[in-house]
């Protein structure tokens, strides 16, 4: 077995992570599910790797993600931190103090009222034993998806999944509120004051002494605000106590987070929170991918989408389908010792797959992710290398025109579908996805290619933003179907997906953009910054340091001299 | 939490409306918490929004839990966690002080007094209290043999104040002798050598201290023994589990073959230290019936346990089936398979806390290995018995029975988490007060008797030496002393004037007293054990006036942070 255990850090991140769940727990649900497309049955996917089985005290069994997810106190709305599984035993009053005789005072805070959807989740459960007969349904999907819609404030608002009692942490006792937890220093000293630190990395130890050999963790933090302080705090903690467990980073940011500044230091004190937080976090982890583009709305991705940039359940749900995507190969079954398997191919080990990315062009840490959702049919009427160029970026602050000889690319399309909507096979999606590599103008060093029969399921709790030309399989029709705008869970069941980890030299003017900010407000002599640094723990020194690693970076990806590296 | 203190949209206001939103603030504060005060006090039960409870009786841990807004609260809170942080104790009395010193200033404000004339009185009172401390302090010697009954009385009295007097009683004895078997002459006492555990138990209020250790994992192979006597016990930091090391070397396989014999190679690297650890055990438990534990920072992978659970030399085997076979021929009931077991099984343990593994080798001897290369039979540790104890999916491995432990367990059982989280926080507060007892060779009597004759000494000796109007700001520090006495009286329903009375006339007579709490009368706090430690008081009566101090002489900008940056 070779498990991952996943960490989410931040309001953005869990945004993502409810999605990535809510994808996971469709496969699980539509796997058993004798009706479903048997597509789904024969996934060959090894869900353990991501997921757990364990019992509550009261002997129930239980399935759940390997999942340590961080966030404000009050983050979690309606859902309690201690998941909705192990709940303590209904024999014992909660009301009930056993440890003080003297006067109580209650204070019960307004309950989070439950939306239509986690009602409808909830009192399904409820009929699960007795679902012989299918009773009439008190909630009509429509009117779900509707409430979803617009009405989403928390990420538990549109999760399916059940969470273990140790997977939920709330900080508490900040004294700050969420928009003012705005920059890596706010958050520095989160961890390792009180006992946050001390119970988080319990949690996370909890998890990993499960694994029977754990094959890495994969990381997403929203770095727009004080969280970053938190995760590269426990970033560092993760190097050093799991020293030989890879960890590939996601570095997510919500397009609403992109706000203009409003004054000079405010410009200043971003430009250092971004070139600060940038620099711990490839100190620590194995492979960054920075994710979230100021604006997706304007991106190629419209063809498809939909997008509300300002709605995070609208553009988290792209993002954790990226890495639903790019994450596959990390647990398909190996391929037997001789035949080809006909539902997927290009497993890959999370070592592996971070290493080639990482090191086997050249040392860059820093990947793009790049997509296509739903990926365009393989055959017809488009000419073949335009698969490849209907991948867009999801990283931002790229040179969108780069052309890297060096480049190492790891790609997985599932659920390819032909033009005329029948599934492609995996040797199809190989024969043309290789043909449309040899046609490429540019063609990367070395490029690895998984692919799965199993497209991506939407799950009820989807946004609606699939374009009206998305079919219900996620063919890309050429006239509309419908005359509403978006699309939603319930018209469109399932889409084919590519996406793809990019490792070139594009990335170069992200990197150049926080060694320049770094050099100019923190490290050159008279920089307006050496103040707010040092009232973030760093010294100079330190700095200096962190400008020499990004400067080792750019040159491993520019090997000119640099002479533009000030950017801005 | 609904407690929220007053206005939360501080915008720019001028001097004297500053200055009265910060007496507001800190009266404010100073009203949620002053119920909590004392043995007589108020629990409070604070129920979320999602249905989660928090139960405290503790200052600090309501502070936590409380969304403070207002930024002079939050500076109150922030004193009072950082004294509870350093000292352990006394944040509701540093909030509730900091409250009576302003409402007292107020007064003299309001007739026209400067707030800088009240500011110096304050200092000049705070000087004089923290000297007077010294002549009124109870010494405690602690030579090699500390005075046990000094130690119970203090953490009796902490402890009363958060739990139920019987339960008190019970975790009385416990944390002093906890305190006590981790102490070292000359050396400073690490309290986080005495590990506080916990589990679930439906109906179970339980306490006990487990002189060893009790891990919150269990061997994860389904041949190893649940239970064992007279083990020794080998504490590693090894990695024994397939390695990577592949990550970040930047090196790749040609073919298929070469990654094979690698993956190889690196199974027989691991193998190699199991086997290690088997030839260690196999010198020490030749010839006797002791048993061998592996307690594994790193992890532990299938087939090393496979070979810890199993594997034996054959010699030993052999020698085992002879002397197994004699046994049979004398005794025919012998169970040869069982005898067979216990002759060759490890029991292992993977992924221990790193605390852990320094409170193995202070609980059962031996040192923490870091690589198989130093084994030898000195690194082992000693049990007299390892067991485990499972719950649902929970499991604990109980290291008992050690000889001369400087590390030990307080093992709490309670109902549900809300219990053993209140009386974790009580525990913690308990050890603590032992620690500075010990510490500070001194203790304070409790039950107001400080504060009753530190007034009058502030009163009679100090106000005569003070010129002019810095007289009144003595004078307001001295009567906001006895908020103390007065919210215990209070809380108690008790009639605060009656009682002040009464404390001050005995003072007056020469008779140091406290309140008794049940009848209102004055009692020697000595005659009862009611004792508080000597640092927590310092801090209260140093920290209540520089932070009074800061907000009456504050100037006519405050401002709340959280408006200053709004996206327009
Ligand atoms: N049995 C008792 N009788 C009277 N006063 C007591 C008793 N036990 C404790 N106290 C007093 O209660 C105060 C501490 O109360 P506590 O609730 O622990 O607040 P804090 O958070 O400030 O430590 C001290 O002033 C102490 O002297
Ligand atoms: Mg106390």
């Amino acid at each position: 077995m070779k498990e991952i255990v996943t960490i989410q850090v931040g309001g953005f991140a869990n945004f993502i992570g409810s999605h990535f769940w809510n994808f996971q727990d469709d496969l699980l649900g539509l796997a058993e599910d004798s009706q479903a497309d048997p597509v789904y049955r024969n996934q060959s996917l090894n869900m353990d790797v991501l997921y757990r089985a364990g019992e509550t005290q009261q002997g129930a069994s239980t399935y759940t993600p390997r999942l340590v997810s961080i966030d404000f106190q009050g983050s979690l709305g309606s859902l309690s931190s201690r998941g909705s599984l192990y709940n303590s035993a209904p024999s014992s009053d909660p009301l009930h103090i056993s440890t003080w005789s003297g006067n109580v005072s209650r204070q019960v805070s307004e309950p989070h009222k439950k939306n239509l959807f986690l009602q409808s989740l909830y009192e399904e459960e409820l009929e699960k034993p007795t679902s012989s007969v299918d009773g009439p349904h008190k909630f009509k999907d429509e009117d779900l998806v509707e409430c979803l819609q617009s009405g989403v404030q928390f990420w538990t608002d549109f999760s399916k999944v059940h969470f273990h009692l140790q997977s939920l942490y709330e900080v508490s006792g900040l004294y700050v509120d969420p928009e003012d937890f705005n920059n890596y220093g706010i958050g520095k000293s989160v961890f390792s004051g009180g006992l946050h630190g001390e119970e988080i990395t319990e949690r996370l130890r909890f998890f990993v002494e499960e694994c029977d050999c754990i094959q890495g963790i994969q990381f997403i933090v929203d770095d727009s605000g004080g969280f970053t302080g938190v995760a590269s705090d426990f970033l560092e903690n993760i190097a050093d106590e799991y020293s030989n467990t890879p960890v590939l980073l996601y570095s997510a940011r919500s397009p609403g987070s992109c706000t203009r500044p409003i004054n000079r230091n405010d410009s200043i004190l971003r430009s250092l929170h971004d070139a600060i937080s940038f620099s711990k976090f490839s100190s620590y982890c194995n492979l960054i991918v920075p994710i979230g583009s100021p604006s997706i709305s304007k991106s190629k991705a419209t063809t498809t989408l939909n997008i509300n940039d300002e709605n995070l359940f609208h553009c988290s749900g792209v993002y954790a389908a990226a890495l639903h995507s790019t994450t596959l190969p990390l647990r398909m079954e190996p391929p037997g010792p001789a035949v080809e398997s006909q539902y997927v191919t290009g497993a890959l080990d999370f070592n592996r797959f971070v290493t080639m990315l990482a090191c086997q062009g050249r040392q860059n840490i820093v990947a793009t992710l790049d997509v296509a959702m739903p990926a365009p049919p393989l055959t017809g009427n488009l000419d073949q290398h335009s698969f490849l160029e209907r991948l867009y970026s999801l990283t931002p602050e790229l040179n969108e025109d780069a052309e890297d000889s060096q480049a190492v690319e790891s790609m997985t399309v599932h659920g390819a579908l032909h033009a005329g909507g029948n599934r492609a096979s995996i040797l199809e999606v190989k024969d043309s996805i290789s043909s449309a590599y040899k046609s490429a103008t540019t063609r990367p060093l070395f490029s690895h290619l998984s692919a799965a029969l199993c497209p991506l399921p939407i799950p009820l709790p989807f946004p609606s933003m699939f374009r009206n030309h998305v079919s219900q399989s996620g063919l890309l029709l050429d006239k509309p179907i419908s005359r509403s705008q978006s699309r939603s869970s319930l018209d469109v069941h399932s889409i084919p997906m590519a996406a793809r980890l990019r490792s070139s030299n594009a990335v170069l003017p992200y990197i150049e953009k926080r060694l320049g900010n770094l050099r100019k407000l923190g490290i050159q002599r008279g920089s307006p910054g050496t103040g707010l640094l040092r009232s973030w723990g760093l010294e100079k020194e330190e700095v200096e340091d962190m400008g020499e690693v990004l400067s080792k970076m750019v040159q491993a990806l520019n090997p000119r001299p640099e002479e533009s590296s000030d950017s801005d | 939490m609904s407690l929220r203190v007053l206005n939360p949209n501080a915008e720019v206001l001028n001097k004297s409306a500053a200055l009265h939103m910060n007496i507001n603030a800190a009266k404010g504060l100073h009203d949620v918490l002053k119920t909590n005060l004392g043995p007589k006090g108020t629990i409070k039960m604070l129920v979320g929004g999602a249905g989660d409870i928090k139960l405290t009786k503790d200052g600090n841990t309501l502070l936590k839990e409380m969304q403070i807004q207002n930024p002079t609260a939050i500076m109150i809170a922030r004193t009072a966690v950082a004294q509870d942080d350093t000292s352990g104790d006394g944040t509701t009395s540093t909030v509730i002080f900091i409250g009576e010193l302003m409402r007292q200033a107020e007064r003299y404000i309001d007739e026209g007094m400067h707030p800088r004339v009240l500011v110096d009185g304050f200092e000049i009172a705070k000087r004089a209290t923290l000297q007077f401390i010294e002549t009124f302090k109870t010494q405690v010697v602690m030579g090699d043999e500390p005075d046990h009954e000094f130690l119970k009385m203090v953490a009796r009295t902490a402890l009363r104040t958060k739990l139920y007097e019987a339960l008190a009683d019970q975790l009385t004895e416990i944390v002093v002798n906890a305190v006590l078997c981790i102490r070292k002459p000359e050396e400073p006492i690490d309290l986080f050598m005495v590990e506080i555990m916990h589990m679930r138990h439906k109906f179970d209020v339980d306490t006990r201290l487990v002189e060893g250790l009790v891990l919150d994992h269990g061997s994860r192979h389904p041949d190893m023994k649940r239970r064992a006597e007279n083990c020794y016990i080998l504490t590693c930091n090894v990695s024994l589990e397939y390695e990577k090391s592949e990550i970040n070397a930047g090196f790749f396989y040609s073919n298929a073959e070469q990654r094979e014999a690698m993956v190889a190679a690196e199974r027989r690297q691991v193998d190699e230290r199991v086997k290690r650890i088997i030839e260690l055990k196999n010198k020490v438990c030749a010839g006797n019936e002791n048993n061998f534990v592996v307690i594994n920072q790193k992890g532990i992978d299938p087939p090393s346990l496979d070979l810890l659970a199993r594997a034996g030399p054959l010699v030993v085997v052999i020698v085992i089936m002879l002397v197994a076979i004699v046994y049979l021929i004398l005794i025919l009931e012998v169970d040869i398979s069982n005898n067979l077991n216990q002759y060759l099984e490890i029991i292992a343990l993977r992924r221990a806390k790193r605390r852990n593994m320094e409170r193995l080798i202070l609980a059962c001897g031996g040192e923490a290995v870091n690589s198989v290369d130093d084994l030898t039979p000195d690194c082992l540790g000693w049990a007299g018995l390892v067991h485990e104890h499972v719950l649902g999916e929970e499991k604990y491995t109980f290291v008992e029975n050690v000889k001369n432990p400087f590390s030990c367990t307080i093992l709490i059982k309670g109902p549900n988490d809300h219990t053993i989280a209140q009386i974790k926080d009580a525990v913690r507060d308990g050890l603590r007060s032992v620690k500075n007892t010990i510490e500070d060779e001194a203790l304070i009597l409790g039950a107001g008797a400080f504060e009753i004759a530190a007034r009058r000494h502030l009163v009679s000796e100090v106000k005569k030496t003070v010129q002019g109007r810095a007289q009144l700001g003595v004078e307001a520090f001295a009567d906001a002393l006895l908020v103390i006495p007065k919210t215990l009286a209070e809380n108690s329903g008790l009639d605060t004037q009656d009682a002040i009375i009464a404390l001050t006339g005995e003072h007056d007579n020469g008779n140091v007293v406290g309140l008794n709490l049940q009848t209102g009368e004055p009692i020697d706090p000595h005659m009862v054990g009611i004792y508080d430690n000597y640092t927590v008081k310092r801090q209260i009566i140093n920290s209540g006036p520089v932070i009074a101090s800061q907000l009456l002489l504050v100037d006519e900008v405050i401002r709340a942070g959280r408006n200053m940056r709004k996206p327009s």
